[in-house]
């Protein structure tokens, strides 16, 4: 996978020490924040029974990740409204970039490697006003931000690469907050969408679902190897509404809402936290911390089971199935004979898990 | 479990606290649906003989009461199974406007008890009947309308969902708390888990009397809003209120196998201050001094919150959900 310009600009940019691959921090298979027992945060990564390979530190609390394609690096983002990003040496657990946004910026918490890893795309916006940038970074030269572009919309959050690397999937939330203490603007007349730029910028798609929908901010993703893409949403509107929280898009297509049945979707109290497709490809699933519960949806979008878990929130594909992390601690692997719990570390999982 | 923490308690480890598990099961939740689902029994046999408001109205007021101890809980079989027994607070009258399809087309399904499962949950459980019984649209029917019928069949077809719930929680849910931190339960990975949802389901049901049952009529105020009152049309705002206030102190007592001075205090406090309220329905809310004796009711509510909190969370070093609290 390695470029040869790749390789060289990583040897150069590695000075005298040789960047490591995920063989040497334990060739975890996921990456997933937490808040240790002391208060303090760190970034572990996990293999497939849900043993902690490697463990290191953050300053503050952090949201989303991403891992490097093949060297062992993750980018561990701050939350909202996130004034830097930290990327983290996971075999030797070093910090060995700090990334701030631009004056007038700030990262949205999510962000994703290209293909060869040479570059990373940080999802952001701007201060003021809440419109959508993607950052581009140069892996390989330290991480300079090299170019931006507009992500499509208002209050960008979680941003995929698509099947091929050459299209960038994007939630556009729509949320305009205050740069300060992130209250929400625009709730009245906000409108997300679901962008695919070029790695370039310029829009491929975009797609915004219909009027009455207009407060289901658009905020997670996943991809699947055929380029089905699943949204998870979080309703901005009256509660109670018990709209759909997940759709099924393909590019140039409608998109296909996937709804519970009525006592199960106000169980959910109108948030969808993650989204993933099981391992298998042939389903997919959203949690609700709030709710702290599971919905298992068949890849048409019909709704198959759920499942409780209190403050359960991170998932991930996992064998056929899918690994789902908590606020408890908890790893719960979920297979098609139900839920099996693996492991549970005195840890608060944070919101994500990152497959690598 | 109980072999493990004897062992603790002879090795002198610090035990922690979780003999609330079975106790709490045992002496509040499972006792409260069933008997739940005897009051609906009555309920539905009360409507086989005489389907007319007047005369269910007892019956249902009854039921309501019974419903309280364990209507606020949101584990289990109850995550969904409470909706479609209690479906409210109802901003968009979902429940009004099925109610009013069913009997203008006089659809067949008002009378077909197996079938009726598969209506709107909006349609079914405790609010439907209240409106039938209560609202003046409905409430005058004759015997053998088409809503007498309806009637009937919903308060049939609340019992069957009664005993379906009361089965689940004694068959099924109570055993998955029970064996909470065994190898195959992957709801509580730990007994401490069972605790902590036990408990997060009380502070729950009192923040929503405070946020929903009171906040909902207070409104701003500005902008009281008397429609928002839970179960407004049958009188019982109020009780409701007081009820699911004196379950989840029951609960708590029932969680804890120590005294609860503070909380059982703050529950007096909750009474005295309902006692002030002259509107079982809070309709005077636009009165400013009625809605400041809701108000107080409310600060009563959150105050008995915060005796649990006092009493059992800081004990069980219990806190809030980490990611629940927090967006995205």
């Amino acid at each position: 996978m390695t470029t040869r310009r790749g390789f060289i600009a990583s040897l150069l940019a590695a000075g005298a020490a040789p960047r490591l691959g995920w063989a040497a921090a334990g060739s975890p298979s996921f990456l997933a924040a937490a808040r240790e027992p002391d208060g303090s945060f760190s970034l572990h990564g996990l293999d497939t029974d849900g043993v902690s390979t490697f463990r290191v530190p953050l300053p503050a609390r952090g949201h989303a990740g991403a891992g490097h394609p093949h060297r062992a690096e993750a980018v561990a983002f701050a939350r909202r409204p996130g004034a830097y990003a930290l990327v983290v040496d996971c075999a030797r657990g070093d910090v060995l970039h700090r990334l701030s946004p631009p004056e007038g910026r700030q990262f949205n918490g999510h962000g994703v490697f290209s293909a060869d890893g040479t570059a990373l795309f940080t999802s952001e916006q701007r201060s003021d006003t809440s419109e959508g940038v993607v950052g581009v970074w140069d892996t390989g030269a330290g991480y300079n931000r090299y170019d931006e572009f507009p992500s499509g919309g208002i209050g960008p959050h979680d941003l995929r690469l698509m099947p091929g690397g050459e299209t960038l999937v994007i939630a556009n939330g729509g949320i305009a907050t205050d740069p300060t203490d992130r209250r929400k603007l625009n709730l009245p007349t906000m409108r997300p969408n679901l962008a695919y730029l070029s790695l370039s910028g310029s829009i491929r798609d975009l797609v915004e679902l219909e009027c009455d929908l207009r407060q289901n901010s658009i905020r997670h993703l996943a991809v699947r190897h055929d380029g089905l893409v699943a949204f998870a949403m979080q309703w901005e509107g009256e509660p109670g509404a018990a709209t759909p929280l997940l759709g099924l898009h393909r590019m140039g297509e409608a998109p296909i809402l996937a709804q519970a049945p009525l006592a199960d979707e106000l169980a959910m109290q109108g948030y969808a936290g993650s989204v993933a497709f099981s391992g298998d490809g042939r389903e997919v699933a959203i949690t609700s911390p709030r709710g702290g519960r599971l919905h298992r949806f068949a890849d048409d979008g019909a709704f198959l089971e759920a499942l409780s878990r209190a403050d359960i929130c991170g998932l991930a594909p996992l064998g056929h199935g899918y690994l789902t992390s908590d606020g408890l601690g908890g790893l719960i692997s979920i297979g098609a004979d139900g839920p099996h719990p693996l492991a549970r570390l005195e840890c608060a999982w944070d919101n994500h898990i990152v497959s690598l | 479990m109980k072999l493990l923490s004897a062992l603790a308690l002879i090795l002198g480890l610090a035990t922690p606290t979780l003999a609330g598990v079975d106790e709490a099961l045992d002496d509040h939740i499972l006792p409260g649906f069933t008997a739940f689902a005897a009051a609906t029994e009555t309920l539905a046999q009360a409507a086989r003989n005489d389907c007319r408001a007047e005369a269910l109205r007892p019956a249902f007021q009854a039921a309501f009461d019974a419903w309280m101890p364990v209507a606020d809980l949101r584990l289990g079989p109850s995550e969904t199974g409470a909706l479609s027994i209690a479906f409210w607070p109802d901003p968009r009258g979902f429940t009004q406007r099925t109610l009013s399809r069913l009997v203008a087309e006089d659809d067949p399904i008002t009378s077909d008890v197996e079938g009726y499962a598969e209506v709107s949950i909006a349609a079914r459980g405790l609010f439907a009947l209240e409106m039938l019984l209560f609202d003046p649209e409905f409430a005058g029917y004759p015997a053998g309308s088409t809503a007498c019928e309806l009637a009937a069949t919903i308060a049939a077809d609340l019992d069957r969902q009664a005993d379906a719930l009361a089965q689940a929680w004694r068959d099924r849910f109570a055993d998955v708390l029970r064996t909470a931190g065994e190898a195959t339960n992957a709801t509580y990975l730990t007994e401490d888990e069972a605790v902590r949802a036990i408990y997060t389901q009380i502070l729950s049901s009192l923040a929503f009397t405070a946020e929903k049952r009171l906040g909902g009529p207070m409104g701003s105020f500005d902008r009281p809003r008397p429609a928002r009152a839970e179960a407004r049309r049958s009188g019982r705002s109020l009780r409701n209120a007081v009820l699911a206030a004196e379950a989840a102190r029951d609960l708590a007592a029932a969680l804890a196998d120590w005294k609860l001075p503070e909380t059982d205090a703050a529950l007096e406090r909750v009474k005295d201050a309902a006692a002030r309220i002259e509107d079982s329905s809070f309709q005077d809310v636009t009165d400013p001094q009625a809605r400041l004796r809701i108000e107080v009711l409310q600060q009563a509510v959150q105050s008995l919150s915060a005796a649990i909190q006092a009493e059992i969370g800081a004990r069980l070093d219990i806190s809030q959900g980490f990611n629940s609290q927090d967006g995205d």
